[in-house]
């Protein structure tokens, strides 16, 4: 009895010692700690700003959705004591069952489709397999990639096949439990306090019923995550783009940025190029959170979060749709491949519209289809539709450079206004080993001598208006029977580096790129050749090794336009705040004045209005009652594998005629302009018969409807 | 049978200490789930047990305790019989086989078990009393308890399995044993320790380990890591009663029953706490005062083995609470809130009122 009373005293004092060591001694710890836990700094989300036309329409806004997410750490522990029954297994079945995913097949659907998305397809597979679950594979097309199958034959596209897991079934719950389950212990190893998402596109309706329901469930989350939407789909997607997870090998840049990793950004498009203007920047507030992480109160000062600007474009949504309708129709007429058109205000830059087909619906991105859809289908569309062919795509630009070789022969003093050289058919340049032998030599013919027609002398004017290659020719190259001298291969480049050529024009897109403009330098290291008289003729007529973006092509023919300014395209015209204030208005940008003498460029002008408006001018066919038009066709020959004819070598057809892309370039009206046009169908062949009618329709419409005189 | 005079000596100090330790569990139940949607109702459910737990305390203090000494052999078989059928027929709960499903209603032998071990165990040792020199009849008095203990163990209820050895221990050793059998037991207890450490189920050595090297089981050691932050927030005085973040916000997990300390801690402070201990030890020693009066060695070992409960209890879960001792399901004696604990540890508490009433040690009517 005495030891047992020694205990109690013993016992006692430990008990009170432990407890002075707690919570005097190391009380303040202790306070600390328990403030950590339950006061959390919570970041505010600034909402994304909206994207308007011209005139306000909406174009992509955001639509309030919700995800269900699990945390891992908030899941029960597998009990030690009950090693048969799994606690978190169970849990996750609840989670699941309250969101319906054992009675709706949709939802059955979704929750793997997400699954398959965080897992990927081996470990979506390993996960239920290793349970046991029965798991269809499906064979999809993978990625093509050129294989050279034998070296006499050119290397042909295979297609390498993979599968997946078949994902168009529903799975029962436990099947989808598993997959969860693997999912979590993926993230548990990262930080068990990140939420991973399993339910995303629900509606606030169903969000608040779930939230109620959701009370016995600590490591169920609730959080919101707009979809973004794009209202004309198709119409804008290269334009707009789209927005999706952080990049893997871009993440350092955006944390530095001061992103959160699990955002998403704009990937490609106006979403890109704005992507910190339109994010905002999200606000602070110090929660007091319960166990389940739910906010008690919030304590102390709030930051607000900075809302995103909303876009106002210079794009009228009337005339994009006039302009991808048309064009959409030119390209099946042709069974073309692909094709651009853009409209510019040639006084300042503005873009008035920029379609480029095919397009595809960037909402199929904002709403995660898995791999085996739609998305799927877009990567594996042969026609590319993810590229933006306005800025992205490069192709000779035939005649309609001839807007440049014009001026700079005026302005070099190579040709003046009254100068005349003949057409007369045919010219040869005559191989320098065998100068005696005229069927050595490389002959050179203009578009018309195909027709029996010779156009005889002419002038700058009419060679413009006419198209006429042999007057181009000689501008470009010179020509030794009759000693002219032409520009030759660096004043050539020098022009079209002027006129924007050869670089981005700056459009605020992102993917542009700047083409080639070739020199004699840039032969000699590509081909280790000398730049012949002959690749001076090609060049001339905007075709051999020069290339060239739509959109340069539309900077040139608004630089031609106004008289000699070349401007940067911008497609934002403003940047306002919630309130509708202007934040950034826009100012045109000038990237350069050519330096040309006074009446350079009103002859190039005159010649593109007697294309249009003269009786044998080559695009007569896009004149509009009461608006002056100018503007020049081109027809730009290629050669790819295609077209290949092999008996010929060439991409020659039985009458001897190449494949060709179609161009046409225009603006209006021929006395103050304010628009300017190109529109370009890939294999579209004739540039008068596919090209104007497009560029003739958007013209109508700008000038009847949107703008009527 | 009734006799007026008893209740001169009821202990008033004893029964006043275990209403007021009552009183404060009732409390501090309610501040720990009142804005718990489905426990609120518990502190009004803790009320109506405190309200049966002191029926029982009177209704047993008023019986004379050495009535029961003939029904102890009798309550014992019917007890293993009950362990035995648990471990054929039990219900399985959360992995252990505890229950038996009485028409619908799981009942728990061990938790009343608890008192009768003690009943029978005063009994065997008073009983034979002058014989306990022997050696057989020590083994024997092992032998009664390890049956019981072994079955329990087997459920697996480690927590009652020891709080079963400490008081059969405590009641041997107080029942007068000779020192070479203290040095004999000790020797025997080695090798059991080597046999325990081989066959402890799987659950119970990973708490060992848990307790033992916290840093493995971050995850696991949790609740542990909550209840210790609760405590030592507490500081001084306490956030106040009702005022605890961790008890509020839920940080504390099963905080009104093996976490209630925690929770008294965190919002009465280093004060409170200390005053809850000292009401715990003062009823310890009003027991063993009880123990020293008893007429007969019967009831001196039931108010051993009621202190002993009582004090291993306590140890155990404060113990928990500050991270001194592994996790196991032992509540804190009047103010854990539970029907069956509450009104057993009361009803302990009669037993030792009918002992000390009836102890006429140097009075003479």
């Amino acid at each position: 009895m005495v030891v047992f009373r020694l205990g109690l005293v013993i016992a006692f004092c430990v008990i009170v010692g432990r407890l002075f060591q707690l919570q005097v001694i190391r009380g303040a710890d202790f306070q600390t700690k328990s403030s950590g836990n339950r006061l959390k700094t919570l970041e505010v989300v600034a909402p994304r700003g909206v994207v308007y036309d011209r005139n306000g329409t909406i174009l992509a806004r955001n639509k309030p959705s919700f995800e269900i997410a699990l945390v891992p750490e908030d899941l029960p522990e597998d009990k030690p004591e009950t090693p048969d029954i799994d606690e978190e297994g169970d849990e996750i079945a609840r989670v699941l069952s309250l969101v319906h995913a054992d009675t709706d097949p949709k939802i059955a659907l979704r929750v793997a489709e997400i699954m398959f998305r965080t897992l990927g397809r081996f470990d979506y597979a390993k996960a239920l397999t290793t349970a046991g679950f029965k798991v269809d594979f499906v064979t999809v097309p993978g990625e093509e990639k050129e294989i050279i199958m034998a070296t006499d034959l050119p290397a042909a596209p295979v297609s390498m096949p993979f599968t997946v897991p078949d994902i168009s079934t529903p799975l029962p719950l436990p099947a989808l439990v598993q997959l969860v389950k693997f999912a979590i212990d993926f993230k548990r190893q990262g930080s068990a306090s990140e939420a991973v998402s399993i339910l995303d596109s629900i509606e606030r309706i169903k969000a608040l019923e779930f939230s109620e329901e959701s009370y016995h469930m600590p490591a169920m989350r609730i959080n919101p995550s707009p979809i973004r939407q794009y209202v004309y789909a198709n119409m804008f997607s290269h334009v707009l783009g789209f927005m999706g997870p952080i990049p893997a090998e871009q993440a350092d840049q955006y944390t530095k940025r001061g992103y959160n990793l699990n955002e998403k950004v704009g990937l490609s498009g106006l979403e890109y190029s704005y992507q910190d203007q339109m994010r905002g920047l999200p606000g602070y507030k110090t929660v007091e959170r319960d166990i389940l992480g739910r906010e008690v109160r919030t304590i102390g000062q709030v930051q607000e979060p900075i809302l995103g600007s909303n876009l106002v474009l210079n794009i009228d949504l009337r005339l994009q749709r006039v302009m991808s309708d048309a064009l959409q129709s030119a390209i099946v007429q042709q069974k073309a491949r692909w094709g651009v058109t853009i409209a510019m205000n040639p006084q300042n830059g503005a873009i008035l519209g920029l379609v480029s087909q095919p397009s595809f619906d960037n909402n199929v991105f904002a709403e995660r289809l898995t791999e085996n859809e739609g998305y799927q289908q877009i990567q594996n569309d042969k026609r590319r539709p993810l590229l933006n062919y306005a800025i992205g795509g490069q192709y000779p630009p035939g005649s309609t450079f001839k807007m440049v070789i014009s001026t700079a022969a005026l302005a070099e003093g190579v040709v003046g206004p009254d100068t005349t050289i003949m057409d007369a058919g045919p010219i040869y340049l005559v191989n320098q080993f065998f100068p005696n032998d005229l069927s050595q030599a490389q002959k050179f013919v203009s578009w018309n001598h195909r027709y029996g027609i010779v156009h005889g002398p002419i002038n700058v004017v009419q060679a413009l208006s006419l198209s006429n290659d042999i007057f181009f020719y000689e501008v470009g190259g010179g020509y030794p029977v009759t000693k002219f001298r032409g520009l030759g291969s660096a004043a050539m480049a020098k022009w079209a580096e002027l006129f924007g050529y050869g670089a981005p024009t700056g459009i605020d897109l992102p993917g542009e790129i700047g083409a080639l403009v070739p020199t004699a330098q840039w032969k000699r290291q590509r081909y280790a050749e000398s730049w012949t008289t002959g690749d001076s003729y090609n060049m001339a007529i905007g075709q051999g090794y020069m290339l060239a973006t739509p959109l340069q092509v539309l900077v040139n023919t608004a630089t031609v336009a106004n008289g000699g300014t070349v401007y940067q395209p911008q497609i934002v015209y403003q940047l306002t705040d919630a309130q509708g204030h202007v934040q950034r208005d826009f100012t045109p940008k000038v990237v350069r004045q050519l330096p040309l003498q006074p009446g350079v460029m009103d002859l190039v002008r005159k010649g593109m209005w007697e294309a249009v408006n003269a009786p044998d001018g080559t695009a007569i066919t896009s004149k509009i009652d009461g608006i002056e038009v100018a503007g020049k066709t081109g027809t730009a020959e290629f050669c790819d594998k295609e077209h290949y004819n092999p008996k010929k070598l060439d991409c020659l057809d039985d009458k001897d005629f190449r494949p060709s892309h179609a161009w046409y370039v225009a603006f209006a009206p021929y006395e103050n302009p304010e628009i300017a046009v190109v529109t370009f169908v890939f294999d579209g062949g004739e540039g008068s018969l596919t090209a104007i009618p497009v560029t003739k329709k958007i013209l109508e419409t700008y000038f009847k409807e949107i703008h009527p005189r | 049978m009734y006799d007026r005079q008893v209740w001169r000596y009821f202990d008033w100090p004893l029964f006043i200490a275990v209403l007021i330790l009552c009183g404060i569990g009732v409390g501090m139940v309610y501040s720990a789930t009142y804005n718990t949607p489905d426990l609120s109702d518990y502190w009004t459910r803790q009320l109506i047990f405190v309200a049966m737990g002191l029926a029982a305390l009177i209704a047993i203090a008023v019986f004379d305790y050495r009535h029961l000494e003939m029904f102890a052999p009798p309550a014992f078989v019917v007890f293993i019989l009950l362990l035995a059928a648990v471990d054929v027929f039990g219900t399985v709960q959360s992995g252990s086989q505890r229950w038996l499903n009485v028409g619908g209603v799981l009942v728990q032998p061990t938790e009343a078990g608890k008192f009768l071990i003690i009943i029978f165990m005063a009994w065997y040792l008073s009983w034979y009393q002058e014989y306990l020199h022997r050696l057989s009849y020590l083994v024997v008095a092992l032998i009664l308890l390890g049956v019981p203990l072994y079955l329990i163990y087997k459920q697996p209820n480690f927590g009652m399995a020891l709080t079963f050895a400490f008081i059969g221990g405590t009641l041997i050793l107080v029942a007068g044993i000779r020192f070479w059998q203290i040095g004999l037991m000790a020797a025997g207890s080695i090798p059991a320790a080597f046999f325990l450490r081989t066959k402890l189920q799987g659950y119970m050595l990973e708490r060992f380990q848990m307790f033992l090297s916290p840093k493995d089981f971050k995850a696991a050691n949790w609740n542990v890591d909550q209840a210790l932050t609760a405590v030592g927030s507490g500081g001084w005085f306490g956030n106040g009663w009702g005022q605890g973040s961790q008890n509020q916000l839920h940080f504390l997990r099963v905080r009104q029953s093996d976490f209630i300390f925690s929770v008294i801690s965190e919002e009465l402070g280093l004060v409170g706490a200390v005053i809850i201990l000292i009401l715990l030890f003062f009823i310890m020693w009003r027991l063993l005062r009880i123990a020293d009066l008893a007429r007969d060695q019967f009831g001196r070992l039931m108010a051993v083995g009621v202190a002993a409960i009582i004090f291993f209890q306590t140890i155990v879960n404060v113990g928990m609470n500050l991270s001194m001792m592994p996790v196991t399901g032992l509540t804190l004696p009047f103010v854990s809130y539970g029907g069956s604990s509450l009104v057993s540890m009361m009803f302990a508490i009669g037993l030792a009122q009918s002992v000390i009433m009836r102890h006429r040690k140097i009075e003479f009517q």
